[in-house]
Order: structure tokens, then C-alpha cells, then sequence
């Protein structure tokens, strides 16, 4: 751990005091903790050391580095910065080489059982990890050496999570996520593509505060920014209790802000807390801008489907209607020519769910 | 191009009457005031509220007499509302966004009151100041 004082290291930066119960008072929030736990957050991070965080990229595409150091400075997000002792993170460091493999284990090494480690990307086992390598050496060995002297593991990222886009089927490297391979440690999974960067901000502000991890799901995601569906807290919900729908991306319904369950939207079955965070510094989210959410907080939602399929539809169609024509059901055979009628047309142009499109299918 | 500029309009939801409700722990929290000295804080935005909904329950609270603005990494206005010790708290971000709202009953909001480490700090600053002078 280092030596200074959280917010004797904030006004150095010129971060004053009710600056601080300012953005604490909003993490709470954010966080949907009591709003008196503003107050707890601040004086208990205040006095906290900035603690020595490991942050290591494994098979990613930097995605979820760029969400949170991209934010608008100083804000939410970019606040962790200020509040953590970044010792080893690749891409962001300066030194690079041997130089960067001494300051890592050097970290390691001075706060053995004390640092997070952060964990984006996928681990890949195929041809014993050699799928992805650093300083000569598996993502798999690097894990899980790092692992072993860590107090908690925070897995960033739909990759690090559940294994991601580098999973999708058919999985050429064999990549797995962090769960999968470490077993003895705590781990918080924060999933998204990318993932909110205030949820990890409220992750490593919990665990300073309060000395713990905050609550999680049973996928191992923060309860207070996973545990109500995208869906839930939309507000384009009252248009679908309404039963008004956007029909296609450019109609009179899209443009009044209608429901976009029938173009698609994965809000109903997603967890996560873009509908009331927000996304660029609260400008907007992807229903806010038009467009159904992809449901990518959730594991496998790279292979769960067309992104443009309404979820009343069945998520194989020929599958299904090729285990009810074995069957010899007429109906089965029927569905088995509606859906190759459908996969015809959808290969040929961009494929449009409408309402006809649902009764037909239901 | 704003996102104001954006022509896309959006219906403001109806009222759903879950600001009846918090205005009724708003009355609970003031009288828990008087009678303890304890107020409370209500966070606006994790409310099941829509937009017709908040400016229902902003109508209902109205315009008080102390009005406070400050500059903390965005602005923050913390107004009075017709209702002496209940204050309407917003905060912004640097680029004017709303990132949080409350509710505060309580005599003087806690975010104004200087923190004694920092008097004791300024304390030391005009001392110095003092002494140079001379």
C-alpha cells in the first residue's frame, strides 16, 4: 500500500473537500447504497491508503481500458486513478520491457496478500495458452502467479468475465475467464462490452470503505449495478406496458422513443446499469440513441442470436424445427419451412422483425 | 451537432404517483427534525420517478429563500424550497450533466459547513499571512 492518504493525494491534484463528499454522495448513488452511505464512503476513503492495484490485459482488444480512461476527467471514473497506486498496467505505464516485468513483480513483492488485481481479456488454454503471451510467458502462468498474492481479483470486461467475444463459438483458442481458471480467491466479475467504468470505480471504492467486496449476484456481478435488467430501469418502459413499438429503426414509433423490444432489444433478460448511468459522461446509452440493447453483460451473448430478433422468437429457430421434423409432426414440418423461408430472407437483406413476424411465430 | 439538436422527441411518461410517496417521507423526515434533530436524505435519482413525476414533486416542494451554487468539479446548487430545512441538491459534472440529485432535510446542508481540518488549515494560511504582513 502506499503511504499517502487518499485525500491528502486528492488535494494535491487541487480536489478540494466538498469536491469529494460531492462525488462520494454520487457514487452512493450510483451504487443504490443508503444515501448516508455518501457520508461513510468519504470519511472512511479519505483516511484509506491508496491501495496498490495490478492491472493485467490478457487476450483483449483494450476496450475496456479505453471506457474508463477516455471519461471526462476529473469525473466519476477517472477519479479511481487519483485514488489507486497503478502499479503495473501495459498499456498505460511508461516503462516498458524488462523494466515493466521488474515494477510488476516489484509490486507484487512489497505487497504480497494486499494488492487488487485486475484482470481484462480472456485466458486462452489452447496449445497450452500459447495463443497469448507476454514477456515470453502464457497468459495462464502470468494469472496465475499474480493471482496467488492477491487480496481480491476484479474481472473487467465480458472477456474476463465469461470469456467473451474470444469464447465465441467456435472458441479457435480455447479461451476461458478468469473464474475458470483461479479458484481460491475472491473474485467480482464486471461485465460488460466494455463495462460501465463507474462500476469499477464503486467496486474499489467499496472495498476500501467497507474492507470487503459488495454484494454479488450468482454470476459473481455487483448486485448494485446488476441486479435489476436493462429492461427495468429503461425509460422507454412505459411505451411497452403501453404497447407502443418501433416497428423498423425509422418509423413514427422510433421517432416518438417507442419501445425497441420488436427490433431486437435484449434489455428484458440483461443485467446491468447503462438505462440509469448513462454512458459519456451521461450523455446517452444505446436505447437512448436508437438502438436496442445487445445484452452484452450477459455470458455467450456474442452466440445467443440475432442481435435483431425479437426475444418472443425462438432463439434457434432451425434447430427446433429440425428436431420436430425427425418427429414427423406436421407443425414441425411447417415451422421447418417458415424458417428456411426466414433464414432465405434474412441472408439476403437486413433481416426486420414486425409484429406479423410474432404472431406468425407464436 | 448537440443531442439537444437531435429532432427526436420523446413522450415525458405520465404521472405514476410515486412522487405522492416521496413527498409524504419528506413530511416524516422534516417532522423527524423537530422532534430529534435527525433529517434525512431522499435520492431523486433512485426513484422509479418519470419526468412528469419530478417536476410534479419540484411544483409541490416550490422556491424557498437561499439559493446556493457551487463549483466542485461541476456545478451544485443547493436551493431551499418552500419549505424551510428541506433543500433540493443537484450535481453536475464538468460538462453540465446531471450525475445526482437529493432531497436534504436537515437545518444547514452538511456539504456547506467547513470541515474543521480545513479551518484548521486556513487558520495557518492567514497566520502566515499575518505575519508577513507584519
Amino acid at each position: 500500500m502506499s503511504d499517502n492518504r487518499i485525500l491528502e493525494t486528492l488535494a494535491g491534484q487541487g480536489i478540494t473537500r466538498r469536491a469529494f463528499l460531492k462525488y462520494c454522495a454520487t457514487l452512493a448513488s450510483l451504487m443504490a447504497l443508503p444515501p448516508s452511505a455518501g457520508k461513510a464512503f468519504a470519511e472512511a476513503l479519505g483516511n484509506a491508503p491508496r491501495p496498490s492495484v495490478i492491472w493485467l490485459p490478457f487476450q483483449e482488444c483494450t476496450g475496456c481500458t479505453e471506457a474508463i480512461t477516455r471519461s471526462h476527467s476529473p469525473s466519476i471514473e477517472g477519479m479511481i486513478f487519483d485514488m489507486i497506486s497503478l502499479d503495473y498496467q501495459e498499456t498505460l505505464m511508461a516503462a516498458a520491457g524488462h523494466q515493466a516485468e521488474a515494477a510488476l513483480h516489484a509490486a507484487m513483492e512489497r505487497n504480497h496478500g494486499k494488492y487488487i488485481l485486475i484482470v481484462d481479456g480472456s485466458v486462452p488454454l489452447g496449445l497450452d495458452g500459447a495463443y497469448s503471451c507476454i514477456a515470453g510467458r502464457s497468459n495462464l502462468e502470468t494469472l496465475k502467479e499474480v493471482a496467488a498474492g492477491a487480496a481480491a481479483i476484479v474481472a473487467m470486461g465480458s472477456c474476463a468475465a465469461y470469456g467473451g467475444l474470444p469464447k465465441a463459438k467456435p472458441n479457435p483458442t480455447g479461451a476461458v475467464a478468469v473464474s475458470d481458471v483461479i479458484k481460491d480467491k475472491p473474485i467480482v466479475n464486471i461485465p460488460g462490452c466494455p463495462p460501465i467504468p463507474v462500476v469499477m470505480t464503486g467496486v474499489l471504492a467499496h472495498y476500501l470503505t467497507f474492507g470487503s467486496l459488495p454484494e454479488l449476484d450468482k454470476l459473481g456481478r455487483p448486485k448494485a449495478f446488476y441486479g435489476e435488467t436493462i429492461h427495468d430501469r429503461c425509460y422507454r418502459r412505459p411505451f411497452y406496458d403501453q404497447g407502443k413499438f418501433a416497428k423498423t429503426f425509422d418509423d413514427e414509433g422510433a421517432r416518438k422513443g417507442w419501445c425497441l423490444f420488436e427490433l431486437g432489444c435484449k434489455g428484458p433478460v440483461t443485467y446491468n446499469a447503462c438505462a440509469s448511468v448513462k454512458w459519456n459522461g451521461g450523455t446517452s446509452w444505446p436505447v437512448e440513441s436508437g438502438h436496442g440493447c445487445l445484452g452484452c453483460s450477459e455470458p455467450d451473448f456474442w452466440d445467443a442470436g440475432s442481435f435483431y430478433k425479437a426475444l418472443s422468437m425462438p432463439a434457434r429457430p432451425l434447430k427446433m424445427a429440425a428436431g420436430a421434423a425427425v418427429a414427423g409432426a406436421v407443425a414441425g414440418v411447417a415451422i421447418a419451412v417458415s424458417n428456411k423461408a426466414r433464414k432465405g430472407a434474412a441472408k439476403t437483406a437486413h433481416e426486420k422483425t414486425t409484429l406479423a413476424d410474432l404472431e406468425k411465430s407464436s | 451537432m448537440a443531442l439537444l439538436d437531435i429532432p427526436v422527441v420523446t413522450e415525458q411518461g405520465p404521472l405514476t404517483g410515486n412522487a405522492r410517496a416521496v413527498l409524504g417521507e419528506v413530511e416524516t423526515l422534516l417532522d423527524s427534525l423537530l422532534r430529534t434533530g435527525d433529517g434525512g436524505i431522499v435520492d431523486i435519482r433512485g426513484l422509479p420517478l418519470t419526468a412528469a413525476d419530478r417536476g410534479w414533486l419540484k411544483a409541490q416542494l416550490g422556491k424557498g429563500e437561499v439559493e446556493i451554487h457551487l463549483d466542485i468539479g461541476g456545478h451544485s446548487s443547493i436551493l431551499e424550497t418552500a419549505y424551510p430545512a428541506v433543500w433540493w441538491i443537484e450535481h453536475r459534472d464538468e460538462g453540465g450533466n446531471l450525475v445526482s440529485e437529493f432531497i436534504q432535510v436537515a437545518y444547514v446542508p452538511e456539504l456547506i459547513s467547513a470541515h474543521p481540518d480545513d479551518v484548521e488549515s486556513g487558520l495557518e494560511h492567514l497566520r502566515n499571512r499575518n505575519a508577513d504582513l507584519s
